[in-house]
């Protein structure tokens, strides 16, 4: 291999990229618009959620209940002196959930039979059902100590604490993961295009019939993608911390390996792609079936891989994207130590190795169909 | 200078049997033409020549100073032009230049006389900065033919390479040619265009694969009592 001719080829790779309006807008554009997109505009945690309450009781532990949701910053009280009224309203969508304190609630609080007020959540938004139930537990909790100061007896038993990210923020949890989908993007989709780009062109006719080894072809195309690939990890990165105040508690040079790993299997996968295909519009086709949305899909991004079907823990094995999400999260928010992460990022490096192999193998150094 | 021994031919291009048992020679430093109207096998066969086809059977030998030499050993010395457009639109004349001189290994002081001189005797100096993409037909082929001479090859395969050039332009490239053989570089050049077979000093006539005849153009239009290679293919067709 000739470290020259690897890096002429790479050079000329930086000229398309830099002239190619294209090319320029995805690398530079792509991540500063999906970072917005997922870290600002989509909002897992909700504020404010609309609830219609009917309080029959007016009594002090039913107003101790009343409180409990407002104190928390999760609810907003929609107080009705009717209970069809509050109903609905629930009904018209205008909340999204209904509170219903029956009279006598206060007195069976206190005695022996079960205080009970009824909750009515619209589940055809289903989204926000669990959400709203995940709050719920935590009002309840404050309500047992509320009561538990005036009224003696039935308090909650639990206290619920959550480790790693205490306020559940969501953009803790998607903005480490928007790197996946980053690499995704820039990696798989750019690369595909650029060797079937050659192809299509009929350069690559040319580039073979010189002493250029196909090697040096591979590896001098895929160098400047894969500084875009860090340069877009970086950048993700340093706005998750300063923009979104993501923690980042884990090692940083395990996570700077397992970035470059990812990154090169990717880099591997698009390669593939472009040496099967020839042909760019395939290759982006394929890029983003075989790329991005497994990467959005199946790699516990948006749904939790543990609550799929067994045959999807199998499939979503054989896509990167879910062992460096694993990663990736682990080390931002839990501080994993890098021995806790070996069967991920053995993972990487096996289908690292399968992907390069078959990539290389399937590389024709002639121009036979 | 390198020869060429050509044997026995064979290639199956998808359904098409492209080549059927061509064969022939090429005499180092000769400028030798390859004619014959589209699908002839002309595109195949310089590929084959040029390594980047194998063919099914037969095989081809590369004679260097009269001795068989095998292809890797020589791949350096042999120069191809496809005949499909094939540079970097987005790069200019000059940047390609830059980019071939480094693939091929081009000392720095060889590069610059070299560049310096090709640009001249292609007349493309004041173009250097003009990307290929925008340069006009003649002007691709004159860059894809510095391209391949940058690296002072002994054995140049051209294909097709003045297919939709303008009359002038034609006349100039072949001109070009002519002094590249005057250096003692051997020439493969296919064409479609009939009346460029009269000025080549050999050429190969080929049809559906398969060889039609050889030798000096005028010694073959004798022979056939034509008098131009139209009016040879019309009757070659006439006796399918």
């Amino acid at each position: 291999m000739n470290l020259k001719r690897v890096l002429s080829i790479a050079q000329k790779e930086v000229y398309h990229i830099v002239r190619d309006p294209f090319t320029l807008a995805m690398a530079l554009g792509l991540p500063l618009i999906l970072v917005t997109i997922f870290g600002l505009a989509i909002e897992f945690n909700m504020k404010e959620i609309g609830i219609s309450v009917y309080d029959g009781d007016k009594s002090v532990a039913s107003r101790s209940l009343l409180r409990a949701f407002s104190s928390s910053d999760y609810f907003h009280l929609n107080h009705t002196d009717r209970l069809p009224e509050a109903i609905s309203i629930l009904d018209h969508e205008q909340s999204k959930a209904a509170l219903l304190i029956e009279p006598g609630f206060e007195k069976n609080l206190g005695s022996e039979k079960t205080a009970q007020a009824q909750i009515l959540i619209d589940g055809a938004d289903n989204s926000t059902v669990g959400v709203i139930l995940g709050y719920l537990s935590g009002v309840q909790n404050q309500f047992g100590r509320n009561v538990g100061q005036t009224l003696s007896g039935s308090t909650a038993p639990f206290r619920t604490r959550y480790l790693f990210n205490p306020e559940l923020n969501s953009r803790w949890f998607t903005v480490p993961g928007l790197i996946v989908i980053v690499v995704a993007i820039l990696s798989i989709l750019l690369t595909a295009l650029t060797i079937a780009r050659e192809w299509e062109n009929g350069s690559m006719e040319l580039l073979l019939s010189t002493p250029v080894r196909p090697i040096e072809i591979v590896i001098g195309k895929l160098l400047p993608y894969s500084l875009l690939g860090v340069g877009s990890v970086v950048f993700v990165y340093g706005l998750a911390r300063v923009a979104f105040g993501v923690p980042f508690v884990g090692s940083h040079w395990f996570y700077g390996l397992s970035v470059l790993l990812f990154i090169s299997a990717y880099l591997a996968q698009g390669l593939l792609i472009s040496v099967v295909t020839r042909n760019q519009q395939l290759s982006m086709q394929l890029a983003l079936i075989s790329g991005l949305l497994p990467s959005v899909l199946l790699s516990g991004f948006v749904f939790p891989i543990e609550n799929m079907p067994r045959f999807f823990h199998y499939l979503t094995s054989i896509f990167p994207a879910k062992w460096f999400m694993i990663i990736s999260r682990s080390l931002f928010l839990k501080g994993s130590e890098p021995h806790e992460l070996i069967k991920p990022f053995v993972a990487l490096v096996v289908l690292n190795v399968v992907l390069m192999g078959v990539a290389t193998k399937l590389f024709k150094k002639d121009v036979e169909p | 200078m390198i020869g060429l021994e050509i044997r026995n031919l064979w290639k199956k291009m998808g359904p098409n049997q492209a080549l059927s048992g061509v064969g022939f020679r090429v005499s180092p430093g000769h400028l030798c033409g390859l004619i014959g109207p589209e699908g002839a096998g002309k595109t195949t066969l310089l590929r084959v020549l040029a390594g980047l086809l194998k063919p099914n059977e037969g095989e081809v030998s590369y004679l260097l100073n009269g001795e068989i030499r095998s292809f890797e050993s020589i791949r350096a010395d042999i120069a191809y032009m496809p005949e499909r457009q094939s540079l970097y639109p987005d790069l200019s004349v000059a940047e390609h230049m830059d980019f071939f001189k480094e693939l091929y290994q081009v000392d720095e002081s060889t590069y610059l006389t070299r560049r310096k001189e090709l640009l001249h005797i292609t007349r493309l100096t004041e173009f250097e900065d003009r990307p290929a993409g925008k340069l006009s037909g003649g002007m691709y082929k004159k860059l894809g033919l510095m391209c391949a001479l940058l690296r002072s090859p002994k054995l140049l395969l051209l294909d097709e390479p003045t297919n939709g050039v303008d009359p002038i332009s034609r006349r100039e490239f072949w001109d070009l040619l002519y002094r590249l053989v005057h250096q003692g570089i051997t020439v493969l050049v296919s064409t479609a265009y009939m009346d460029e077979a009269e000025r080549c000093g050999q050429v190969q006539l080929l049809q559906d694969g398969k060889l039609l005849a050889e030798g000096e153009p005028r010694e073959i239009l004798l022979a056939e009592s034509v008098d131009s290679f139209d009016a040879f293919y019309l009757k070659k067709g006439a006796e399918v």
